[in-house]
């Protein structure tokens, strides 16, 4: 049991270590719109990367809750995706581990996984070793991205650590021409929607019409 | 003036407020532990259609660029299309690191860098 545990956990320490500086951008920027132990709550029970650097972006603006909220679930749906995929392959867990399972499913591990159940078999116990590996450094390198961002004194440019964030993030995960061209047009949207949507429901508007018009389209 | 706005907020939180913005937090992680345990947990194969499954790969970027445009095109809920606008300025050296590098501590570092000279300079 353990054996596998640590296999999957050694298999995802260079892939969690890839995620690290992530989880200190998220940190740095996180405690300018929360208290610490906020953002330190996010990055435990919510931990899922673009939503948490969404919400910041979008506290620090001031937006209300309930946008935030639902900005957050929308960019998460995705994971309905990888859970459906890895199901099959840990169906053999114990029902009872299997929130365990499902609170440390990302993207990461759901990548080192899958690729290991290819060449090895499934094995619900790597799952674990490796969701833990990405967890323990994403609330790692959190603490560290918030002792950073305290450091750091006004006027050198702080202020502009989350957008240089999302920037990042936005090249990392807007790939091939159709997400291109839903970007654009859900930037181009929301801007346009500023002039006639209160608070910050833009945001919201201009995804679902972008990814909407942008999943429909044929080639 | 985005962070020093939710500094402020974050300083002077009421108690109400702070309760709010946890509620939130939690709210936000049951509606994600949801999307993650539900497949899990039927456990029968599900598959997406494949325009859902589009849609559902498309919308974590549209949201992205969609609050980046609002970070550094407006500003007090007007359009700040301008030279004067030192968020979009510096968002030029940013995109070119991230476009390079794909490394988000260096593109923080050339966003932060540009944006503090630009304050400076226009100060």
């Amino acid at each position: 049991m353990w054996h596998s545990v640590w296999r999957g956990l050694r298999a995802t320490i260079p892939v969690a270590l890839g995620v690290a500086p992530f989880g200190v951008a998220y940190g740095t920027v996180a405690a300018a719109s929360m208290a610490p132990w906020q953002a330190q709550l996010m990055s435990l029970t919510v931990f899922a990367g673009t939503a948490q650097f969404i919400a910041a972006s979008m506290l620090s603006e001031g937006a209300a809750y309930l946008p935030v909220l639902l900005t957050g679930v929308l960019i998460n749906l995705r994971l309905l995706l990888l859970s459906a995929a890895l199901a099959p392959h840990v169906a053999s867990a114990p029902r009872a581990l299997q929130p365990v399972l499902a609170q440390l499913l990302t993207d990461e591990s759901f990548a080192v996984s899958l690729a290991e159940f290819e060449g090895r078999g499934s094995d619900w116990r790597f799952c674990v070793g490796s969701g833990l590996a990405i967890f323990g450094v994403w609330q790692v390198a959190t603490a560290v991205g918030m002792a950073f961002g305290a450091a750091i004194p006004a006027g050198l440019g702080l202020d502009f650590a989350l957008p240089a964030s999302l920037i990042c993030l936005l090249f990392l995960l807007v790939r091939g021409s159709r997400a291109v061209l839903v970007a654009l047009g859900s930037a181009a949207l929301s801007v346009g929607l500023v002039l006639v949507l209160p608070g910050t429901w833009n945001v919201m508007v201009a995804t679902l019409l972008a990814a909407t018009v942008g999943a429909a389209w044929k080639r | 003036m985005i962070a020093a706005a939710g500094r402020a907020a974050a300083g002077q939180t009421s108690p109400q407020s702070a309760i709010g913005l946890t509620a939130t937090i939690l709210a936000l992680a049951a509606g994600t532990f949801l999307l993650r345990i539900v497949p899990l947990a039927v456990l029968t194969r599900v598959s997406f259609p494949g325009w859902l499954e589009r849609w559902l790969r498309l919308v974590p970027g549209a949201v992205l660029a969609a609050s980046l445009a609002q970070a550094l095109l407006v500003q007090e809920g007007r359009i700040a299309f301008s030279a004067t606008n030192v968020s979009l300025l510096a968002a030029v050296p940013a995109f070119l690191v991230a476009w390079r590098t794909r490394s988000v501590v260096l593109t923080m570092l050339a966003g932060m860098a540009a944006y503090a000279l630009l304050q400076n300079l226009m100060a």
